[in-house]
């Protein structure tokens, strides 16, 4: 018996090839009434389970707002993904539990500006707040999406961006490492960009950002210089995690527990941290 | 609430035991080949719960088990389908004999993580369905430091049923909890119940004689302090180099939790588990991208030593360490926690 981490079986409805090695999963309880109920925040996790392969940890990167399905972006990573990649198909089922874990601050960044920066794959969390907020539109002020990926092929939900572009109060910055022949946005790493060519309004606006260690790292040092406060900056960790629930101790860093106390935190809530993610 | 004390000898002691065994399902430390480990038995000729045992093992994985079933599961043309596992060995009323007083103050750390937020049910029904009886711990063994900790060894209301030496050569019995209370009055031990009490005098210079044969000492206040401020001391690394990462000492300590899920698949049917982890192990909190936070082991050292005598205790106010030494006798290459909480609380700050 271990009630805890019993998982509930989800069909997978659709795959979508986002690049070429992210696809996004679109899952339905298999369970009308569990589907029924099933409510989670932006920025919270599941533990995402192909069974026989094992059980990893992703962000639902879709809102609450959008009925009777709920998204897992997953990129090509290590073994378990890799046969997520390789073995899953549509109508296939997987293990799911959750949701887990804290989430963005909806409340708190009412009536704010928004200013999100992704990079990679880190837009799959950042995805399920910008429809959140999109499908509660008047709560918010105008948003910014600064999006970058090391080539065009990279950005994921290249279709759905599009759609973001038509919205009012919507701005789309996208940019890529390397310069292509046929890519008209911007060109450099998105910090860079981020100061450069966004030059955000820093009064009332809340930053949330996802991506790569190496992006993130770059991009709180560009929010420094730029005048942001770290209160005012959001952003959430990817940390190796297992049961989700506080138990397992895989995620702790310090005294907190990623699982439970995270994964969203600000980056004043960072640097309290020991140095160890 | 006040709990009554039984008074017997060695001949009732023994007698109560068999009385036990005879009508619950009782579990006592077992050797085998030298190791003794905590088994159920049917007579007391199988064991001996009435002397402190060496510390092979400890009673942790009967409330935490060392590989438990999640669910099986079945995959077929018609679809997968999930099972819950309902079976589980140790769920019923039981009595434990012969736990050592530190190996009972480690379920009860274990508690705080398993009853925050999300409860471990299991956890706490393992717990509340069993009756535990201390032994008669009289001297220290090398590695112990319990009686340096922050709990009162002497009156320790971890295990429901303490057995103490008295100094007037008797056994008293000393229910413990309300639970070891009925146990008691339902199942009486020879003896007469409420005897004089113990003589408060006697038993201090008892307590006293028992403190002093430690070996080991500690100031347990001033290390969790110290070590709260050499996050970045090398000191870590000077105290855990000869380490082998074999995660032996997580593995039979009595209050580390780590564990990991893992799946194992036959043709079409396959068994999800939990079983025993470490953060000493180097994969441990390897992402799959390749990233690992702590891929030094002195990072994992200082790891599991903040974490027994820094984070536990700031996130539920007690230490994740019992003192038990356990962990340092059975060590293959000779290090003990001990050692390096010490080492690195007495290193200099680093600015």
């Amino acid at each position: 018996m271990e009630a805890l981490l019993v998982p509930s079986l989800a069909k997978v409805e659709r795959i979508i090839q986002e690049t070429p090695d992210v696809r996004t999963y679109r899952l339905k309880f298999k369970d009308d009434s569990l589907m029924e109920k099933f409510s989670w925040h932006p920025g919270q996790f599941v533990e995402f389970s192909l069974l026989g392969s094992g059980e990893c940890t992703f962000c639902i990167s879709s809102s609450v707002t959008r009925k009777g399905y709920f998204d897992c972006s997953i990129k090509k990573a290590g073994i378990v993904t890799a046969d997520i990649h390789t073995d899953l198909e549509e109508g296939d089922d997987v293990g799911i539990r959750g949701p887990y874990g804290n989430w963005f601050p909806t409340d708190d960044i009412k009536g704010k500006n928004l200013l999100f920066v992704g990079g990679g794959i880190g837009l799959a969390p950042l995805r399920s707040l910008i429809q959140y907020a999109i499908d509660n539109r008047s709560d918010y002020k105008d948003f910014t999406i600064l999006y970058g990926a090391r080539t065009s092929a990279d950005l994921c939900y290249k279709e759905e961006i599009e759609e973001w572009k038509k919205n009012t109060g919507i701005r789309v910055v996208l940019t890529i490492d390397k310069p292509e022949d046929t890519w008209k946005e911007n060109v450099g790493v998105v910090p860079k960009i981020l100061e450069e060519v966004v030059k955000p309004e820093i009064a009332n606006t809340k930053v949330i950002t996802c991506g790569p260690p190496i992006m993130i790292k770059y991009t709180l040092q560009s929010l420094d210089r730029l005048g942001f406060s770290p209160e005012h900056v959001i952003t959430t960790l990817e940390m190796k995690m297992q049961c989700g629930l506080g138990k397992c101790g895989r995620c702790n860093i310090g005294s907190t527990y990623i699982c439970k106390d995270g994964p969203v935190f600000t980056y004043a809530q960072l640097k309290a941290l020991p140095d160890e993610f | 609430m006040s709990f009554s004390t039984f008074v017997t000898d060695t001949a009732g002691l023994q007698k109560m035991f068999e009385a036990i065994i005879s009508k619950h399902e009782t579990y006592a430390p077992v050797e085998k080949f030298g190791k003794f480990d905590y088994k159920k038995v049917s007579s007391l000729k199988e064991c001996n719960p009435d002397s402190p045992i060496d510390a092979t093992m400890s009673v942790k994985p009967l409330f935490f088990p060392r590989a438990s079933k999640i669910i099986k599961y079945e995959a077929s043309s018609a679809g997968t389908s999930i099972h819950e596992t309902d079976e589980d060995p140790i769920a019923g009323k039981r009595v434990i004999l012969g736990v050592k007083h530190c190996d009972a103050r480690g379920l009860q750390v274990l508690e705080a993580v398993n009853k925050w937020d999300y409860i471990d049910s299991d956890f706490l029904k393992r717990r509340a369905n069993t009756v535990i009886f201390s032994t008669r711990c009289d001297k220290a063994d090398t590695q112990c430091f319990c009686t340096s900790l922050d709990y009162d060894v002497e009156n320790l209301d971890a295990m429901d049923v303490a057995i103490i030496n008295g100094p007037d050569g008797r056994i008293y019995l000393c229910a413990r909890t309300e639970k070891g209370e009925n146990f008691l009055t339902q199942n009486p031990a020879p003896g007469s119940r409420n005897p004089e009490p113990i003589a408060q005098e006697e038993m201090k210079k008892q307590y006293e004689t028992f403190a002093a044969s430690f070996r080991l000492k500690m100031d347990y206040k001033d290390v969790n302090e110290k070590m709260s401020k050499r996050f970045d001391s090398p000191a870590f690394e000077e105290a855990s180099r000869n380490c082998v990462s074999c995660n032996t000492c997580a593995f039979i300590c009595p209050t580390c939790h780590c564990f990991k899920i893992s799946d194992e698949k036959i043709r079409d049917t396959g068994l999800r588990y939990k079983s025993y982890d470490s953060c000493n192990n180097a994969y441990f909190t390897l992402e799959a991208g390749g990233h690992n936070p702590r891929p030094a082991k002195y990072r994992r050292w200082r790891q599991r030593s903040m974490h027994k005598f820094v984070y536990y205790k700031e996130r539920f106010g007690v230490n994740l360490c019992v003192g038990c030494g356990h962990c340092a006798i059975s060590c293959p290459v000779n290090i003990s926690i001990f050692e390096v909480v010490n080492h690195v609380a007495n290193a200099p700050v680093e600015s």
